[in-house]
């Protein structure tokens, strides 16, 4: 009996928790519609600020910016992090416990200290040697930096849980060191790619802090125009902007779904057959 | 390179990269900021030589005017937020952990997709929503000034309340899913075992539940306690200069108060007190983990 | 060793090992200074404890480590740093180590793939190699989907498709229930002895070992200690360790001896024994209650545990400060019991000795 009031207790607890994560970003799609600008009161289904919205060319700017931004470092990322992550898997046995270290340093330093750091750097950088001035290429060279642990320990996580004889089964029957990347390393780790290039994406398009410190007045994104947007007091269509993001953070959630389900389908079907 | 063994080649060519990119665009520039600090401040906001412990002086609170306790009591408040947010946070995660844990497998992907998706929003927007949630005239703002929390017309934000609701709304999954995957392995024979030796329900849960949710919850609390105590965005947004915590007070140094020495003397503040906070945690996940290495 | 004829191969060699020695970090040598030669077509296990050397010996062969000294010919040629995937060696895994992103049909065929041949040629052999192994039923399966003793099977064919001059198999049975694993045994036997194919079998089980093999060598820290045929490392071991690990039990040390007998702690024991300094009693070899009489030295001992094994009955004695294990086929003799003394026979017949 106390079982099932527990039971109940806890799904009635779920679906408050639902309300508490969903209510912040309903809110934000629901007043997106408003016809007046305010959160307190509906006047009416409306796409004003969505018309404003796309006649901006400050926001359309903001918009590709953050996509040449994310799908840029995330490429990279991928390609620099799951390198780490194979070198730092391959050598395992050798003395390297400074590079976890190393990895770790990105994950753990607070990101307004990454951000200012970065900036005063790249700002020294480019009085001294007129290069690496704020702009879309030291944001990118700032979402590599902290994109890269993520997809490394991603990929190195998929090789640990790798049977460590598939690596010498594959020399085995005559792969040679290019034939094993193409034909064993890949398709065995893409999965862990597929996955680790969709955290990287989210990573950067859920950064803000790193962003605004690297930004220069050229390469604003969608989070800093409306934090500037904000904090100038200006609000009219940031309910409309941020739904826009809501949708594709929605749009990314269901795709990786869709890739998941995928090997959960095929491990449960082998389940079943060796039992 | 010749000279090398093939090994080495390898090693270096995969890891080069990334070790690259990690030392000369983070560890380069923390440097450059950790030095800053022992600049003084010129005339413009620039720092310039000679080498000086003033930016430290002046963070502790000694200005012009004699002491003041400000900067050290944000220091606290930083601290005193990210505990009351995790200690929030583990009070919620723990039972949803839970009850996602005891579903069918094909739904907990589904549920544990729920508790992320928001995370995966843009930190500002999700502190918009709170700011359309708590802005004046508001249902909650409403139901709020009834039960008498607040005035009418002010809403809850900017304040302490709305600052903690964001660091918990933020912080949140990174709480539930270690707890989950705790949840997940749980061995039920040991539940068994204790309902079998004459437990009580409270007593099977405190000898035969707890210790093993235990590295996940130790993992939890380092993956939200730290961030916690950096954050920067929910702070500036929902909480006005109300609930101001040291990220704040570092970065006004570098964009409005142009006193570069003095915000690198908190930079480098933060990051001590980070690394104990991690050291701290680490040491407590050693122990209540047994053998287990929790997290780092 | 102690027969010349059954410590070197009956036909021309498949494997030479040449002085061959391998270190890890820590220094340990799990390999140390080994010869050894195989014969084309033979069946020849490596048998020892874990942490005896057995595997690294077999990666050696394989080319998945390198020695540090020493030489290692395969069919005729010289190993020195040729990577496995240019060695006409294949290896069949304890894990078995089936690519996860390939069906059954694209593991077995990676080998040639790797090697460049034709897709056609491929299938055809594939096919072929499936249907003798058993597996053609199989072979657009998931890898996740099939059992344990399927994926052995795929892994043996992935290796054989090859025709590779030495099939390795490390372990390939350990992971098997008992039932399955004895059907294994036969199978992969009468398989070897079909091909005509060099197998080095590496395994601890020495049940195993004496069932399949042709010729084994006992390996222990590192060391070959005997090679040669199951019956004549069973019945002759070269040393305690080897008789130990065959699975002797009764040991009676020999304190002096002379024209006529041995002194044991059993007391005198008339005949000729062996030169080693320990008596091998086995346990089918000891004569109880009359048989007893009918040998030579004969004494009485205390019944300390009775075990019931269905076809024989197991006792386990208590005589002059040792303990001896005996064992007698049911036919119907009065059974003893717990305590009683009874009387026990030894033959100088059939009765070795080792040294240590």
């Amino acid at each position: 009996m106390t079982g099932r009031s527990l039971a109940l207790a806890l799904r009635g607890f779920w679906y408050l928790l639902l309300v508490f994560l969903y209510a912040p970003l309903a809110v934000v799609v629901f007043y997106s519609f408003n016809a007046i600008n305010s959160s307190a009161r509906f006047a009416g289904f409306s796409l004003t600020w969505y018309e404003q919205l796309f006649s901006n060319d400050a926001i359309i700017g903001a918009l590709l910016n953050t996509v040449a931004l994310a799908l840029t470092s995330s490429l990279i990322a991928i390609v620099i992090g799951g390198m780490l992550g194979y070198g730092f898997y391959r050598y395992r046995l050798r003395r390297l416990s400074w590079l976890i270290w190393l990895i770790y340093l990105p994950m753990v330093m607070p990101d307004i200290i990454f951000g200012i750091a970065e900036m005063i750097f790249f700002i020294a950088i480019d009085e001294r040697l007129g290069i690496l001035g704020p702009g879309l290429g030291t944001m990118i060279i700032a979402h590599v930096t902290f994109q890269v642990p993520f997809v490394a320990l991603l990929v190195n996580a998929r090789l640990l849980a790798l049977d460590p004889q598939l690596f010498e089964a594959s020399q085995d029957l005559y792969a040679s060191p290019w034939q094993r990347a193409r034909f064993f390393l890949l398709p065995v780790l893409s999965p862990a790619i597929v996955s680790s290039f969709l955290l990287a994406l989210t990573l950067s398009i859920d950064d803000f802090v790193i962003s605004f410190f690297t930004a220069g007045p050229e390469s604003t994104t969608l989070p800093i125009y409306i934090w500037s947007a904000i904090k100038k007091g200006v609000t009219p269509e940031v309910n409309a902007i941020a739904t826009l993001m809501i949708g594709s953070v929605f749009f990314m959630a269901l795709i990786s779904l869709v890739v998941q389900r995928r090997p959960s389908a095929s491990s449960t079907t082998n389940r079943s057959a060796s039992s | 390179m010749s000279g090398l063994r093939r090994d080495t080649r390898y090693l270096l060519a995969t890891t080069a990269p990334g070790v690259f990119f990690i030392v000369v665009f983070l560890v380069l520039p923390s440097a450059y900021l950790v030095a800053m600090a022992f600049l003084s401040n010129g005339p413009y906001g620039l720092p310039t030589a000679p080498l000086t412990l003033d930016a430290f002086r002046e963070l502790a609170g000694f200005g012009f005017l004699g002491w003041s306790p400000g900067n050290l009591y944000t220091l606290i408040r930083s601290v005193w937020q990210s505990l009351l947010a995790t200690a929030i946070v583990i009070v919620i995660a723990y039972p949803a952990a839970y009850y996602i844990s005891r579903q069918p497998v094909r739904w907990r992907a589904v549920m544990l997709l729920a508790v992320v998706v928001p995370s995966w929003t843009n930190q500002v927007i999700r502190s918009v929503g709170w700011m359309n949630i708590f802005a004046p005239d508001t249902v909650v703002s409403d139901l709020a000034v009834r039960v008498g929390l607040t005035e009418p017309q002010m809403g809850l934000f900017p304040s302490q309340f709305a600052v903690i609701v964001g660091l918990v709304y933020n912080f949140l999954p990174f709480m539930v899913l270690p707890l989950y995957a705790a949840f997940e392995r749980l061995d039920t024979e040991q539940v068994e075992a204790a309902r079998d030796l004459f437990a009580s329900p409270v007593a099977v849960f405190r000898h035969a539940v707890f210790p093993q949710t235990l590295p996940g919850l130790m993992a939890g609390t380092v993956l939200v306690a730290i961030p916690a105590f950096g954050m920067y965005v929910v702070t500036e947004l929902l909480g006005g200069g109300k609930a101001t915590m040291i990220g704040n007070l570092v970065a006004r140094q570098f964009v409005q108060a142009s006193n570069w020495p003095l915000g690198a003397a908190g930079a480098i503040i933060m990051i001590v007190v980070t690394l104990i906070g991690l050291k701290v945690l680490r040491d407590l996940g050693r122990r209540v983990g047994g053998d287990r290495e929790v997290l780092l | 060793m102690a027969d010349p004829a059954v410590g070197s191969p009956r036909t021309e060699s498949a494997i030479r090992v040449d002085a061959t020695s391998k270190s890890f970090e820590r220094g340990v040598r799990a390999v140390d200074a080994v010869n050894l030669e195989v014969g084309a077509g033979e069946f020849f296990t490596l048998l020892g404890p874990s942490g005896c050397g057995k595997t690294t010996l077999l990666r050696l062969l394989a080319g998945l480590e390198q020695p540090d000294s020493g030489r290692i010919t395969i069919g005729g040629q010289v190993m020195d740093g040729v990577p496995p995937h240019r060695r006409s060696v294949n290896t069949v895994f304890q894990s078995y180590a089936l690519f996860p992103h390939r069906n059954v049909r694209r593991n077995i065929g990676f080998g040639l793939e790797m090697r460049g041949i034709d897709a056609g040629e491929i299938d055809e052999r594939t096919q072929r190699m499936a249907e003798l192994i058993g597996i053609d039923g199989l072979l657009d399966r998931e890898v996740a989907q099939l059992s344990g003793g399927q994926r052995q099977r795929v892994a043996l064919a992935r290796a054989l498709i090859n025709e590779p001059d030495v099939l390795l198999l490390d372990e390939p049975l350990s992971a098997l229930d008992a039932d399955l694993r004895g059907r294994l045994q036969l199978e992969l036997k009468r398989l070897q002895r079909r091909l005509g194919m060099t197998f080095v079998f590496v395994t601890h089980d020495q049940e195993e070992a004496m069932v399949m093999s042709d010729r084994m060598a006992v390996l222990d820290a590192g060391r070959i200690v005997q090679v040669g045929t199951p019956d004549a490392i069973y019945e002759a071991p070269a040393a305690l360790f080897v008789a130990r690990f065959m699975g002797h039990q009764n040991f009676v040390p020999i304190h002096a001896r002379d024209a006529t007998g041995v002194e044991t702690p059993l007391g005198r024991l008339e005949g000729a024994f062996g030169a080693g300094d320990h008596l091998l009693l086995r346990p089918e070899t000891i004569r109880l209650d009359d048989e007893a009489q009918t040998v030579p030295n004969c004494f009485e001992a205390t019944v300390e545990e009775r075990l019931y094994r269905g076809e024989t009955t197991e006792y386990r004695l208590a005589c002059g400060g040792l303990r001896l294990l005996a064992s007698r086929a049911n036919r119907g003799q009065p059974e003893h019991r717990v305590g009683e003394t009874i009387r026990v026979g030894v033959s100088p017949h059939g009765t070795a000795t080792v040294s240590d």
